[in-house]
């Protein structure tokens, strides 16, 4: 997903719904994050342009519950439960997902398969 | 203004140039839309249902609308009017089909050059909900849809055909399909019934909507929310006609680039209610407008803390944003504590402030300038001047609430027409009011334009050390300073956070500004009136910051001191001055706010005798510290800052508690007046017989110190005073207890400065001779504190490996605990020590060589056996070489004297003969103060007596250097003199050289401990020090992180 600064940005998004995994006191999401605002974005193996400081997943546990949901290393995480991900500091995501009072998190992601499917699907109409 | 204003490139230009046409093409367009919408009206009266109609049940019909207005305010729109790189996705409103086809996908995607696209797609992904997105439908309507544009920087040039085709395309849309309406939830996606992610929002809508009430009573309320409402209530007592316009009205304007009108133009959307077929209009409805509004300002917050670059973009737009600064509130109110720190609130604020600001002291003025015809501010004027023809030619059409109508509308160009100070370059009718404007506005009669422009400093002084002088040159600190007593929650709190960043950085003439005026009384007065935890952030926040500063910790510690403790430190640490027998015991809260309290009092707690006496004898204070860290250590929860913060301000207060608290006299050990050596020969003999005479077991060795009777007798004869009462106060300071706490924390946390504290306190608390000391060093043996010691003489941190290599010196007056430590802790001492030139791979700093070398010297004094373990340890080779090249003259010296005191033995001359050593291996060399090993004696003498009062922490024995020992003097040891980029952490005085090299002071409290990671220990180790570079500002670059969630 690339964009230009000052233009807004297109992206086909799929929802994601997690499920928590409780372990104890712990929820578990079963994936990790990569980036944020704060941190530097060039070093992000996933995204297409090295200036986009969002929110990337980098790890997906096996058998976890975001892997259960579909959520795929290197998708990235637009909203989380409504709140926006493109603009947050890398420690504001992680909190926006690891609050103890939700047992599940909505995600909206966007990956490039998704654009791809999407495109494909427009050339046929 | 222009020289505060990096100029953010042409590219805004470019873009306000587009937006501007874009807002003409809206206005034709929207004159479209409301031909058509009459049309439809004269059609019937259910117009907008069947036009929607279809096979949905009609009930949920006005609920599309709905969503579609709601889809206006969602973060998409943000997008279009932030202009920011990180667009967001177009996603917005979602419409389920039917249950029975949920493999079929369709997405419109819509950017806001109008390029709308539209696919359908068969898709298995089965958690991929069927989802369109309508966005395009009510509000794109007006615009051309291309189905593949490209290039989505070209703003597409308005034409009659573009507008009317994607009308029928909504017509179209809509009616051939079935589409079942859901609700939305924040993210724009079907909620499940009753679980809105935002359910603890009804709090924040209340409180809102009282404001709203407010509105009619004060004339000065601000917020756009509420007079969204407003406009509501009045269209929706309207004629459908008047709605209708209204509507039409609001969606003109609505396309703007600003998002600042969406929550209006959604508002005005409810008109449609009335034409429910099921009727009901509920008025509850209304709130869901706040949680998205919520929602929105959620989303635009966290733009804050960015890199520089946009930084400056946002210096010159902040106005796109209209994060609603009752809704932030509101929202933590809701949100709860737990919460608290989901966006950093600091950041958060600074956002808003930073953001509304320009748009609002230029729309607030103009919202009352029609009323208040007496303002005469030039730029007011102007304003006024340039909106007013500019709505009438807009909107010729008569409007049924004309005067509330257009004063909506007048504000919201006001927030939406600020952005066009970006073309102020261009235009010159257009500017930002200059520094000397603005600090004169904050003497305004209105309010709202005192604490816009109070905000709109904060913002300016953000990072920007030169504003913050001319503010202070151009006399704005008294005005800020007299704000604080100002009874509007807005203006007082504007006014600390712009003293809030003001007092941030190293010019310290800001902060002697704020205290020359009596800021800090102010700011205590208003820390005791208020209730409202942002403004209390705010104000610990600045105290913080002002108590960086050597000269001002006593005005605060005067004037301060019991009100943070009574109204922080004791309710946020869980301490009752008389705990409810029922009540279980509470915890400490780890708040921002009393993070920020304890860090004032850690800085103040270092300004020497005085604020020492100041702080024990402060009712209640040495009580809740102990009792938030007990609770932290009881919950396993160490690592964080106020953490760090109470055990500076214990350590520091447990400095010299032996000759500074009343009646220390009593206390004295007449035993210790001899000299702890006295005894040791005898007392040597029997441990070497009883201890050392075979390997024992680690454990049996730590508890050997029961077995041996003289030392069961010292310690158990402690002439210990009685307890009558309970402990309280500071001689919890020294109470054994506290060994135990310390040694908890020593064990468990992984913050470095954490650590050091603690090690620190055991340091103070073990040194001197009295009663207290003697317990308290029996007391780390008996709790198995030593090995504990020991082991983190091998921490990465140079300051922890010091803190605990000086604890273990002073431990070892114990003549036990020497034995044990010099048996056991040899080894460790010396794998610190460098090999000659070449340094160990920690690279430890001189005044820990140093401290290490002085630490050996006083455990094999009077301990040949000791001294046995040194040879042992292989550290006669380092010595040496410390001794013969060392470019340290300290080390030198200090290894000089490690080596005199073995020479000293003669027992065990034959064995270093044996290796090859001789008597002038063991001599000083030149360069050194050579006296022969006798001239040890009064050195160690000197050990023993307590140190200079400029050693303002910790007591620390050093022999022979304790006067110009750079490691206790001034800043390295004060645990908190300056705020890092971080905002608030600890950083030693030469990591803040360097740090101010390179990041140049640049960064205020907005970003803090980006990286912290407590779901990652590993992690917090990291970043823990690292933190206080990774600033956007500076260069530095931020090392990647990965969190598991």
């Amino acid at each position: 997903m690339s964009f230009i600064p000052g233009q807004p940005v297109t992206a086909v998004v799929q929802r994601i719904e997690i499920q928590k995994l409780r372990e104890g006191d712990n929820l578990i999401l079963g994936f990790s994050i990569g980036g944020g605002i704060d941190q530097d974005a060039s070093q992000n193996p996933f995204s297409e342009d090295k200036a986009d400081k969002g929110i990337y997943v980098t790890r997906v546990s096996k058998g976890g519950p975001a892997e259960v949901a579909g959520l795929r290393i290197g998708d990235k995480i637009m909203q989380v439960n409504g709140w926006d991900m493109t603009m947050v500091t890398h420690d504001q995501a992680r909190k926006r997902l690891t609050k103890k009072k939700e047992d599940v998190v909505r995600l909206l992601i966007t990956r490039k398969s998704l654009e791809e499917t999407v495109r494909h699907s427009m050339m046929q109409h | 203004m222009e020289e505060y204003d990096v100029p953010s490139a042409a590219s805004i230009l470019a873009s306000v140039k587009e937006q501007e046409a874009r807002f003409e093409r809206l206005t034709r367009a929207l004159e479209e839309e409301r031909r058509n919408v009459s049309l439809q009206l004269e059609r019937g009266s259910l117009p907008s249902d069947r036009l929607v109609g279809g096979t949905t049940g009609g009930s949920n019909q006005p609920l599309a609308w709905q969503q579609m207005v709601m889809q206006e305010q969602s973060p998409s729109n943000q997008t279009s009017m932030m202009q920011e790189p990180q667009e967001v996705v177009e996603e917005t409103v979602t419409i389920e089909e039917d249950p029975g086809t949920p493999t079929s996908r369709v997405s419109v995607v819509t950017s806001e050059d109008g390029t709308t696209r539209r696919t359908e797609t068969k898709d298995n992904v089965t958690n991929m909900k069927v989802t369109k997105v309508v966005k395009t439908i009510t509000r794109r309507t007006f615009q051309p849809v291309v189905l593949s544009q490209s290039k989505p920087s070209t703003p597409i040039p308005p034409s009659t055909t573009s507008e009317t085709k994607p009308v029928t395309k909504m017509v179209k849309t809509v009616t051939t399909r079935t589409v079942r309406q859901v609700p939305m939830g924040p993210d724009g996606l079907p909620l499940p019934e009753g679980s809105s992610p935002l359910g603890s929002y009804t709090d924040s809508i209340d409180r809102r909507y009282m404001k709203n009430g407010e509105r009619f009573i004060t004339p000065q309320a601000t917020s756009t929310l509420t007079r969204s409402y407003n406009n509501y209530s009045d269209s929706y007592n309207d004629t459908p006609d008047s709605q209708f316009r209204h509507y039409g009205l609001h969606d003109g304007y609505g396309d703007m680039p600003e998002n600042y009108g969406s929550l209006s133009r959604g508002v005005n959307y409810r008109p449609y209610r009335p034409y429910m077929p099921t009727g009901g209009y509920r008025p509850e409805n209304s709130y869901t407008l706040p949680i998205r509004k919520e929602d929105y300002g959620h989303v635009a917050q966290p733009q804050v803390p960015m890199g520089s670059s946009t930084v400056d973009l946002n210096r010159s737009q902040p106005e796109r944003f209209q994060p609603e600064p009752y809704g932030l509130e509101d929202d933590r109110r809701s949100l709860g504590p737990d919460d608290e720190e989901a966006y950093d609130l600091e950041p958060d604020y600074s956002t808003a402030n930073r953001r509304t600001l320009p748009g609002r002291t230029i729309r607030e003025p103009l919202r009352n300038g029609p009323r208040v015809r007496g303002y005469e501010d030039p730029i007011e004027a102007e304003l006024i001047d340039e909106r007013h023809p500019y709505i009438h030619g807009m909107y010729p059409a008569p409007l049924a609430q004309p005067e509330r109508g257009s004063m909506a509308s007048l504000d919201r160009m006001g927030g939406r027409r600020s952005p066009s100070i970006d073309s102020i370059r261009k235009d010159p009718r257009w500017r930002d009011p200059d520094l000397p404007e603005v600090i004169a506005m904050l003497g305004h009669p209105i309010d709202p334009v005192k604490s816009n422009a109070a905000a709109y400093l904060q913002h300016l002084c953000y990072e920007n050390d030169k504003i913050k002088k001319d503010v202070r040159q151009l006399k704005g600190i008294p005005v800020l300073v007299s704000l604080l007593d100002h009874p509007k929650a807005e203006v007082h709190r504007k006014a600390c956070g712009a003293l809030r960043n003001i007092s941030y950085g190293k010019d310290h003439d800001n902060k002697v500004a704020i205290k020359s005026c009596d800021g800090i009384p102010a700011l205590i007065r208003l820390l005791r009136k208020t209730n409202d935890m942002e403004v209390r952030e705010l104000i610990t926040g600045t105290l913080w910051n002002l108590s960086s500063y050597e000269p001002l910790k006593m005005v605060i510690i005067n004037h301060g001191l019991q009100t943070m403790t009574n109204e922080v430190i004791i309710p946020h640490s869980g301490w009752e001055y008389e705990p409810n027998e029922d009540s279980k015991p509470r915890d400490a809260e780890w708040t921002t706010v009393f993070k920020n309290t304890s860090g004032c009092l850690r800085n103040v707690s270092s300004d020497g005798a005085e604020a020492r006496r100041r702080l024990r004898e402060c009712e209640g204070l040495v009580d809740a510290l102990l009792h938030a860290l007990l609770s932290a250590v009881g919950k396993k929860d160490m690592d964080n800052k106020s953490v760090e913060n109470c055990v500076c301000i214990m350590r520091n207060l447990s400095y010299h508690v032996h000759k500074e608290i009343p009646g220390a006299e009593k206390f004295q050990d007449p035993s210790a007046l001899q000299g702890p050596g006295s005894a040791g020969t005898q007392r040597k003999k029997k441990d070497d017989a009883g201890c050392f005479g075979g390997k024992k077991a680690k454990e049996e060795w730590f508890n050997q110190g029961r077995k041996n009777g003289e030392h069961d007798k010292n310690y158990d004869t402690l002439d210990l005073p009685k307890r009558t009462e309970p402990t309280k106060g500071f001689e919890l300071l020294y109470q054994p207890e506290v060994v135990r706490l310390y040694l908890s924390l020593l064990t468990e946390s992984q913050n470095y400065n954490t650590l050091e504290a603690a090690a620190g306190a055991l340091q103070n608390l073990s040194a001197g001779q009295w009663t207290w000391s003697n317990y308290i060093r029996a007391t780390v043996r008996k709790e198995k504190g030593l090995p504990i010691l020991v082991e983190l003489l091998r921490s990465d941190s140079d300051k922890v490996v010091r803190a605990v290599a000086i604890a273990l010196r002073n431990l070892s007056i114990d003549r036990r605990n020497k034995d044990l430590i010099g048996s056991y802790a040899m080894r460790d001492l010396v794998s610190n020590l460098p090999s000659g030139q070449q340094r160990p791979a920690k690279n430890l700093e001189e005044d820990t060589v140093v401290a290490i070398l002085n630490t050996i010297h006083e455990i094999i004094t009077d301990s040949s056996e000791n001294a046995r373990s040194l040879i042992t340890a292989q550290a006669i080779d380092k010595l040496v070489a410390i001794n013969r090249t060392s470019q340290s003259a300290r080390e030198t010296k200090a290894a000089s004297h490690v080596l005199q005191t073995v020479w000293s033995y003669k027992e065990l001359r034959n064995g270093l003969t044996k290796d090859g050593w001789n008597k002038t291996h063991f001599q000083p060399t030149a360069t050194g103060t050579p006296k022969g090993s006798k001239s040890c004696k009064p050195g160690y003498d000197d050990t023993t007596l307590p140190l200079m009062e400029k050693n303002q922490e910790c007591l620390i024995f050093h022999p022979h250097f304790s006067a110009g020992n750079r490691g206790c003097s001034g800043g390295d040891m004060i645990p908190m003199d300056e705020l890092g980029p971080d905002g608030y952490s600890t950083i030693d005085q030469r990591d803040k050289d360097s740090k101010y090299k390179s990041s140049d002071g640049s960064s205020d409290l907005q970003e803090r401990e980006p990286l912290k990671n407590d779901t990652n220990r590993k992690h917090y180790i990291r970043s823990n020090r690292p933190t206080v570079s990774l600033v956007d500002a500076c260069d530095v670059k931020p090392q990647p992180v990965d969190s598991w969630v």
